[in-house]
């Protein structure tokens, strides 16, 4: 048996967070993990991230776990991998598997940061190998480095299943549609548009009736729903796809919880632990943080990991009570932050038809995963200008600004809290750096210059694909919808380090189609 | 199917090709890498046949969770290859049921 | 739930999508957890201990919240108003050999 002040259960973004935050007071701190890489899903999340500058906003999952585990160990936590934690019982000790044995540990508190599972429906052939969890594929590619399949249907249009799509697309395999069985997509509808210009159609109110295959999966019939979420006879398509990706969804991973006794209470499908602010469940000294006691975004998790570690210190009397309240009160504030705008975890379940603005949403965008040309300009973001300016086609109350903080002319404002649209201040002139472009984490702001000489317009658009294209090339404008629009010449390529790998392709389109042209794509090889 | 160069990633780091066996052929995928996916970088999707209905299974969670991934290696059944490093003449076989007919 | 008891729920009646494997550990069908329910087992417990949904090697992590929903689908009620099943460790499978081997940490 050996002791900690404290022990934290899973190395992810709430449990590194918790542990920093706790042996920057001076906690002797142990982390368990199962896995044999720190970081939980932050090493597979490639997307930079929504939020605000002290949300690490704009920067890329990836990065964000390596610098939070060389914080956590630099301020002296130790963690463990390959140690999966099996039982955690009331007075906070654990069962852990370390190598062909099993160790007992006790922590004076305990952090438990396991997470979430996914979610999976059950559908005829849904055994069968290729059929596979979004986040299996995220997985293969990201940590791995294997493609999950070479042509994969998605099943799910929540965050998960947008982001994950488009990821198949950056590791080049094909994605022949997104489903889901709902009426409107789930997730950003900047995350849906970015994956709807590169041709990936949505079928929103459809769901699978049966994969097929004999030892692994070769096609999938879907079917649209009613109302009902009854499939409806003869609304049946066929896809051939070696592969289909399931994102339905998280619930908290809370078996250690319940293991261990803390209360729980039941929230729509989930039972989710009962805990005060600062994450303490029912059980003194037992605290939960992250995904598991409520699914939301890895930024969340990392301050509700902060807040539970700055807890537990409190209570063990490493810090002072002034301290502790002075840093809750800002942890608390950039977390109400987080949960502004219309896909806040309060607001799960509720459907909005305005912004806070008082615009109407788009409904293709939500149905069909991109905006209307004609519809565009109802939002702030949208102004005709003269010269080269920038479009931003940011339609949703998202909590998320690195867009203003970003143009260094001071042309974008979100004014009236963080999930305000951002707006185009035309007076203060676009310099067309790209910056705003390269940082939006929707990947949602373009350049328009609709006078470039000889009736032409240039387009410039972010672009996160191999091979990048060259000055010169010959390829097709693609519009919002994926439809491929006219031939289009590349005539510049931009990757500046301030950028993180979202390169600024600009190309040339005829000046009508300034205002569609959205995606620029290479001709396949002839 | 394995990717060489990323986006965002950039090149993947090279790493040490070893010989396992898989149902007693040699395949060769990376040391260190979960099992599973040298499996899939070779194109295996089978990786065992269950129980009761004698139906193909194969990678489903990648995180050790859902055990749907399971076979035999160096001859003992039920081992999750999606958290289980390749290690230079690893023995894999498919496994079916609960590892019936193992040596 | 013991007012249940005595209600009528009618009886099991075919399914098109019964054949569909709910517990992939176990290879359990949705008909044979529905018929379950038509005979009596109204909790989770009751239809895990008598099918072994959720009881396999991966202890419920992917069937857990099919089999609540199939049964709170087929007594009328909301899947929330179903006890989930007791957690007890260990909570990843480990063999027993390893269970054994205190290391004395």
């Amino acid at each position: 048996m050996t002791r900690y002040d404290l022990i934290v259960i899973g190395a992810g973004p709430a449990g590194l967070s918790a542990a920093a935050e706790a042996a920057g007071a001076g906690l002797r701190v142990a982390v368990f993990d199962e896995n044999a890489k720190p970081g939980g899903q932050l090493f597979k999340q490639i997307h930079k991230f929504f939020g605000a500058k002290e949300h690490k906003a704009k920067i890329r999952g990836v990065k964000i776990g390596a610098e939070l585990l060389a914080e956590a160990e630099k301020r002296g936590a130790e963690v463990f991998l390959n140690s999966p934690v099996a039982g955690l019982y009331k007075e906070r000790e654990i069962l852990v598997r370390r190598g062909e044995g099993v160790g007992h540990y006790k922590g004076d508190a305990i952090i438990v940061a396991t997470g979430a599972q996914e979610n999976m429906p059950a559908f005829a052939g849904w055994t069968l190998p290729g059929v596979m969890g979004a986040g299996a594929a995220q997985t293969l590619m990201h940590l791995h480095r294997v493609k999950p399949g070479k042509r994969v249907l998605m099943l799910g249009s929540g965050n998960v299943g947008l982001v994950v799509g488009f990821q198949l697309r950056q590791a080049g395999c094909e994605l022949a549609a997104v489903l889901d069985a709902a009426p409107r997509i789930g997730g950003y509808g900047v995350h849906a548009a970015k994956l709807a210009r590169t041709g990936v159609p949505f079928y929103l109110s459809h769901s699978i009736v049966r994969a097929w295959g004999t030892d692994k999966v070769t096609g999938v019939v879907a079917g649209e729903v009613d109302g009902g979420w009854n499939f409806i006879p003869g609304r049946e398509k066929q896809f051939e796809v070696d592969t289909v990706c399931i994102a339905a969804g998280l619930a908290p991973a809370t078996q250690l919880l319940k293991m261990a006794g803390c209360a729980m209470r039941a929230a729509g499908a989930d039972w989710l632990p009962v805990c005060s602010a600062v994450g303490e469940t029912s059980l003194p000294g037992v605290y939960a943080a992250g995904d598991v006691s409520g699914i939301e975004e890895a930024s969340s998790a990392m301050i509700e990991g902060r807040l539970a570690g700055g807890a537990a210190a409190r209570k063990l009397g490493f810090i002072g009570p002034d301290e502790y309240e002075e840093r809750r009160q800002v942890l608390l504030a950039a977390l109400a932050s987080l949960r502004e705008g219309m896909f806040a975890p309060q607001k799960r379940g509720q459907i909005s038809a305005q912004t806070d603005e008082g615009i109407d949403l788009s409904q293709t965008l939500l149905r069909k995963g991109y905006l209307e040309e004609g519809e565009v300009g109802k939002y702030p973001g949208v102004k005709p200008a003269a010269g080269i300016h920038p479009v931003i086609e940011c339609t949703q109350n998202i909590p998320c600004n690195p867009c203003r903080d970003a143009c260094p002319q001071g042309c974008i404002k979100v004014t009236g809290g963080i999930a305000a649209l951002p707006e185009y201040d035309d007076r203060a002139g676009c310099a067309g750096c790209g910056l705003c472009v390269a940082v939006c984490p929707g990947q949602a702001i373009f350049l328009l210059n609709e006078d470039a000489g000889d009736g032409l317009a240039e387009v410039t658009a972010p672009y996160e694909f191999l091979p990048l294209p060259q000055k010169g090339e010959l390829g097709a404008a693609l519009a919002r919808s994926g439809e491929k629009l006219c031939p289009a010449e590349v005539v510049r390529v931009k990757l500046a380090p301030a950028f993180d790998r979202t390169a600024l392709v600009t190309f040339r389109v005829p000046r009508d189609f300034a205002m569609r042209a959205r995606f620029w794509q290479k001709e396949a090889a002839a | 199917m394995r990717l060489t160069n990323h986006p965002i990633l950039g090149p993947a780091a090279p790493g040490r090709e070893v010989v396992f066996f898989l149902d007693g052929v040699a395949a060769t995928g990376l040391e260190g890498e979960p099992l599973a996916a040298a499996l899939k970088a070779a194109g295996v999707a089978v990786h065992r046949y269950t129980k009761k209905h004698r139906r193909p299974r194969g990678l489903f969670c990648a995180v050790g969770r859902c055990t749907d991934c399971v076979m035999v290696v160096n001859g003992r059944p039920n081992v999750r290859v999606c958290v289980t490093p390749l290690e230079e003449g690893m023995r894999v076989a498919t496994q079916y049921g609960a590892g019936e007919g193992v040596k | 739930m013991s007012s249940e008891r005595t209600r009528d729920f009618g009886r099991y009646v075919a399914a098109a999508d019964d054949d569909v494997i709910i517990c992939r550990c176990e290879e359990v069908a949705k008909g044979e957890i529905r018929r379950a329910v038509r005979d009596g087992l109204f909790t989770v417990h009751e239809v895990r201990r008598l099918l072994r949904c959720g009881m396999g090697l991966c202890q419920g992590n992917t069937c857990a919240r099919l089999v609540r929903g199939i049964i709170a689908r087929e007594l009328g009620v909301a899947a929330d108003s179903l006890v989930e099943a007791t957690g007890r460790a260990p909570a990843r499978p480990l063999e027993m050999r390893v269970f054994a081997r205190e290391q004395g940490l």
